[in-house]
C-alpha cells in the first residue's frame, strides 16, 4: 500500500493527479530558476500530459517540463 | 522650442501577459525596433501622447525575474537602472501584471519594486482571471501594495487613457521609497558589499540593487558582466564570504530571494484573492487534451505544418512571379533608357539582377511569418515545441528549435530570424548555424534541372521513380548533415549544461491582426534593409569579376566582325523572308558566343579555370568551378551563370520547363576541353547536387546570422564549415559514384 505522503519525483505522477511540491533539487541557480516560475514548495501542482516532457498545472498556468540530470522536482501525492 | 521633456517609461512583465499588446496599444504604430549595441537583445521604442505631454516608451524584454543571467535580462536592469548610454534615464515603471497569476506576477514586482522608480500597475486578463473563477478585491490590493493599479484589456483597448494618466502623474512623482522583502542581516550584507565595492576608489558606485544580485546570482553571469577591472577579484572573495554568512544564518543564496519575496506576495495577496473550490475546466483545457495529445497533438500538428509550407509555396509562388516580372521589365526600362556598355550591365545585370535575386523571397517571407505570428499569437507555438522536444533533444537541442529549422526549408533567412523565441544563448547559436542546411527553396531549381538531365527515369523497389527520391535524397542530406553538425556542436564549440526545458503554455486566445502585422512588419523590413545594403555590394562585386576585363583578341579579331557582317547583312533582308529567320538564328548564337568568350576571359572565368584543379577531383571543368563561384552571394545565379556558360544567354528562366530543357541539353553536350570526354554523367551530377545542398552559398543568410548573433564570427564559421563539408561531400559523392560500376554509363 503506497502511503499518501510518499515522496515521488514529479515525472512519476499520472494524468490528473494532484501533488504538493516538497522540494526542487538540482543546481542553485536552474533550481532559483524554477522558483521564479512558480514551481517551488509548498506549490500545489496537477499532472496534466505525463512523459518527458511533461505539462503540469501550476497556480492555473501549464508549464511544460523536462527535469533531466540538473534538475528534479520531488512530489507528494494528494493535495495536502 | 516649448515643449516640456519627454517622459521616458519603461514596460516590464513576465512573458504572455498581452505586453506587446498593450504596447502597441499605447504607441500605436509609433514603433522602433532595433538592436542594443554590442547585444542580441531586440530593442523596441515607441511614442506616446497624453495632454500635451510627450513620452517615450522601452519595451523591455519579457521576463519571469529582474535577475541578470542572459543578455536579455542584463539590458533590462541597465535600462532600469539607467547605466546604458542609448537610453535616457527611467522616469516611471510601466509593470503589466496577468490577472489570471498574481502570485508569480507579483514576484517580479516586488522586484521592480527595489528600484525606488514610481510604478504603475496594469492588471492585465482579468475576463480570464473570471473565467477561472478568480475573484480579486482591487481595493485591498492597492492599499496593501501603495501604487496605482489600473485594470485594462490589452487586447480591447480598455482602460488605456486611464493608463496613460496615472503614468503621467507617476512620472512627476519623485522617486519612491525603495522597498526590500529581504530579512535585515540580507539588507545588512547588500549595504555592506556596496561600501567595500565603492571604497575602491577605481570602481564606480555600485547600486543597492546590482549588490543584492551580485549576492543572489550563482551562476556567475553577473560577476562576470562587472568584471572590468584587477580589484573585482578581491569584491568577489568578499561575496563568498557574505554568501557563507548569510548561509549560517540560516538564508542560504540563492534561495532566500524566493523565501522572502513568496513571503511578501503571500502578505500582499492575503484576503485579496478568492479561488474557487473547484476548478472550472476551460475551453483551453478541452484544446489541449486534444492538441497536446501523444498521437492525435502530433497528427494535427504534421498536418498544420503541411498546410502552411505548402500555402507558402502557392501564395508566394504568383507574387513571387509578379516581382520577378518587375525585376525583369525595369531591367528592360533600365537597359533601353542606358545605352549598350559597362553602365548598362552594371545597372541591369549586377544591381537589378542581383538585389532582386533576393527581393524574390519576400513574399515567402512575408507569408511564413504571416502563418507563424498567427500560431505564436494563439498560443499554438509552445505547443508545437512541446510536442517536437523529444525528436530534438536527440541532437541536443530543445522543441523550441523545431519551428527555425523547418522554416529553413522555405528560406534561412526567416529560419534564423525566427531562433529568437530560444531563450538559452547556446541552443540558439546551434539552430542558427545548422539552418542553412535545409535544402532551402532556392535549391530546388539546381535540383531540379541537374536531376532532369541526368537522372534516368526508372523507378526503383518497382514503383518509386528514381528522380524523385533523388530529391528527397538530397533533402534529407541536409537533415542528417543538420542533426550530426548540431550534436557535434553541442559536444565541442557550445558545450554546456542544458538547462532543463521549461516553458509556460499560454491560454489559447484568438490571435490579433494587429500583432500579425506588425510582426510581418518588422521581419520583412529587417530583410529588406539588412539582407539588401551587403547583397547590393556583393552583386556589383560578382557582376564585376564577370564583365571584366572584357578586352578579348578571339572576340576583338574574329567573332566581333562576323557578328557586324551578320546584323549587316541581317539589315538589308525583308523581315518575313525564310533567310531572315535563319540569319538572326545565327546572329543570336554568335552574340551567345561572344558573351561566352568573355565570360571565359573574365577575371570570374580565369578564377574557375584557376581552381580547375581544385575541382577537377569533384568531377567538374572549370565551368562548373566558375558557376559555382558565382552562386557563393546567391546560389539560384548558378543557374544563369551556367546559362551564359553554355552559350545560351544569361536571361534564361530556370522556371521555364523549356528553358530546363534546353540547358540540360547543352549540359549532355559538354565535353572536356583537354580529352572531348562528356562533362557530365550521374557521379558529376550528384556531386554538384551534394555540393549545392551542403554549402553556404547565399550572402544574405550570413549577413542575417551575422546580425542575429552580433559578430562576424559566427558567419565566417558557417561559411567554413559547411563550404568543407561541400567540399567533401561533393568529392566523396564523386569518388565513390565512380567506383560504382552501374553509375559510369550513365
Amino acid at each position: 500500500m503506497s502511503d499518501v505522503h510518499e515522496l515521488v519525483p514529479l515525472n512519476l505522477l499520472s494524468a490528473g493527479q494532484l501533488a504538493l511540491v516538497e522540494q526542487v533539487l538540482g543546481q542553485p541557480d536552474v533550481v532559483h530558476r524554477l522558483e521564479e516560475l512558480g514551481l517551488r514548495g509548498g506549490a500545489a501542482v496537477e499532472m496534466v500530459q505525463a512523459g518527458s516532457p511533461c505539462i503540469i498545472r501550476l497556480s492555473g498556468n501549464k508549464l511544460c517540463l523536462r527535469a533531466d540530470e540538473l534538475v528534479s522536482v520531488l512530489v507528494r501525492r494528494g493535495t495536502g | 522650442m516649448t515643449e516640456r521633456p519627454k517622459f521616458t517609461v519603461a514596460l516590464i512583465g513576465n512573458p504572455n501577459t498581452g505586453k506587446s499588446t498593450l504596447f502597441t496599444a499605447l504607441a500605436g504604430v509609433r514603433q522602433r525596433v532595433g538592436n542594443y549595441p554590442g547585444v542580441t537583445v531586440e530593442k523596441k521604442l515607441g511614442g506616446m501622447h497624453f495632454e500635451g505631454r510627450q513620452f517615450q516608451l522601452i519595451d523591455l524584454p519579457g521576463t519571469y525575474s529582474l535577475a541578470p543571467r542572459s543578455p536579455d535580462e542584463m539590458v533590462a536592469v541597465d535600462v532600469l537602472l539607467h547605466r546604458r548610454d542609448d537610453t535616457s534615464r527611467v522616469d516611471a515603471v510601466l509593470s503589466i501584471v496577468d490577472a489570471s497569476n498574481l502570485e508569480r506576477n507579483l514576484y517580479l514586482v516586488s522586484q521592480v519594486l527595489e528600484l525606488g522608480l514610481p510604478t504603475v500597475v496594469a492588471l492585465n486578463m482579468t475576463d480570464i482571471a473570471r473565467s477561472r473563477g478568480l475573484t480579486i478585491d482591487l481595493e485591498r490590493l492597492r492599499q496593501r501594495l501603495g501604487i496605482p493599479i489600473i485594470e485594462i484589456q490589452a487586447n480591447r483597448r480598455i482602460g488605456i487613457d486611464e493608463l496613460k494618466r496615472a503614468l503621467a502623474s507617476a512620472a512627476e512623482a519623485k522617486p519612491t521609497e525603495r522597498r526590500s522583502p529581504f530579512p535585515d542581516a540580507f539588507q545588512a550584507e547588500t549595504a555592506q558589499l556596496q561600501t567595500s565595492w565603492s571604497a575602491n576608489g577605481k570602481r564606480a558606485e555600485l547600486p543597492r540593487y546590482l549588490a543584492e544580485r551580485l549576492l543572489l546570482d550563482t551562476s556567475g553571469y553577473l560577476q562576470d558582466a562587472l568584471a572590468n577591472d584587477e580589484h573585482n577579484g578581491v569584491a568577489f572573495e568578499e561575496i563568498k564570504a557574505a554568501r557563507g554568512r548569510l548561509s549560517a544564518a540560516g538564508l542560504p543564496v540563492p534561495a532566500v530571494e524566493a523565501q522572502a519575496r513568496y513571503g511578501w506576495v503571500a502578505e500582499v495577496l492575503s484576503g485579496v484573492v478568492t479561488r474557487p473550490a473547484k476548478r472550472p475546466v476551460s475551453s483551453s483545457d478541452r484544446l489541449d487534451r486534444f492538441l497536446t495529445h501523444k498521437l492525435w497533438g502530433t497528427i494535427v500538428f504534421a498536418i498544420l505544418m503541411l498546410i502552411v509550407f505548402s500555402s507558402v509555396f502557392i501564395f508566394a509562388d504568383p507574387v513571387m512571379g509578379l516581382i520577378d516580372g518587375w525585376i525583369g521589365s525595369l531591367g528592360e526600362f533600365v537597359g533601353n533608357l542606358v545605352p549598350e556598355g559597362p553602365l548598362q550591365s552594371l545597372l541591369v545585370d549586377g544591381i537589378i539582377g542581383g538585389v532582386g535575386s533576393v527581393l524574390i523571397f519576400l513574399p515567402q517571407i512575408v507569408f511564413l511569418f504571416f502563418f507563424l505570428a498567427v500560431l505564436e499569437d494563439c498560443g499554438y507555438m509552445a505547443r508545437a515545441a512541446y510536442l517536437m522536444d523529444k525528436l530534438m533533444v536527440r541532437v541536443g537541442l530543445s522543441g523550441k528549435s523545431f519551428i527555425p529549422l523547418l522554416s529553413s526549408f522555405a528560406c534561412a533567412i526567416p529560419g534564423v530570424m525566427a531562433t529568437r523565441v530560444i531563450e538559452n544563448r547556446r541552443d540558439r547559436l546551434t539552430t542558427i548555424l545548422v539552418a542553412p542546411l535545409m535544402s532551402c527553396s532556392a535549391r530546388l531549381p539546381v535540383y531540379a534541372i541537374l536531376i532532369g538531365a541526368f537522372i534516368p527515369a526508372t523507378t526503383v523497389l518497382g514503383f518509386l521513380p528514381l528522380q524523385g527520391v533523388t530529391l528527397f535524397a538530397m533533402y534529407v542530406l541536409g537533415m542528417v548533415v543538420a542533426a550530426i553538425v548540431a550534436l557535434v556542436l553541442k559536444r565541442t564549440l557550445l558545450r554546456g549544461p542544458t538547462p532543463p526545458f521549461v516553458m509556460e503554455l499560454p491560454t489559447y486566445k484568438w490571435p490579433s491582426l494587429r500583432n500579425v502585422l506588425q510582426r510581418i512588419g518588422e521581419r520583412a523590413w529587417s530583410f529588406i534593409y539588412r539582407a539588401g545594403t551587403l547583397i547590393f555590394a556583393v552583386s556589383v562585386l560578382i557582376w564585376a569579376a564577370a564583365y571584366y576585363p572584357r578586352n578579348s583578341v578571339e572576340v576583338s579579331e574574329t567573332l566581333a566582325p562576323r557578328r557586324d557582317a551578320l546584323a549587316a547583312e541581317l539589315e538589308k533582308l525583308p523581315e518575313d523572308s525564310p533567310r531572315h529567320a535563319e540569319l538572326s538564328e545565327q546572329l543570336g548564337d554568335l552574340e551567345n558566343e561572344i558573351a561566352a568568350v568573355y565570360q571565359r576571359d573574365s577575371y570570374l572565368g580565369r578564377a574557375g579555370r584557376w581552381i580547375e584543379p581544385a575541382v577537377r577531383p569533384l568531377g567538374w571543368d572549370w565551368r562548373i568551378g566558375c558557376a559555382a563561384i558565382a552562386s557563393f552571394p546567391a546560389r539560384e545565379v548558378v543557374m544563369g551563370v551556367l546559362g551564359v556558360i553554355y552559350n545560351l544567354g544569361g536571361d534564361l528562366d530556370v522556371g521555364e520547363e523549356s528553358d530546363q530543357d534546353r540547358l540540360g541539353t547543352r549540359m549532355k553536350a559538354a565535353v572536356w576541353d583537354d580529352t572531348g570526354e562528356p562533362v557530365y554523367n550521374i557521379p558529376v551530377a550528384l556531386s554538384i547536387m551534394v555540393f549545392f545542398a551542403l554549402c553556404a552559398q547565399c550572402a544574405a543568410t550570413l549577413v542575417v546570422i551575422s546580425r542575429e548573433t552580433n559578430s562576424w564570427r559566427w558567419p565566417i564559421f558557417t561559411f567554413v564549415y559547411m563550404t568543407t563539408l561541400a567540399y567533401l561531400g561533393a568529392l566523396l559523392t564523386y569518388q565513390i559514384g565512380m567506383r560504382l560500376p552501374a553509375f559510369i554509363s550513365g
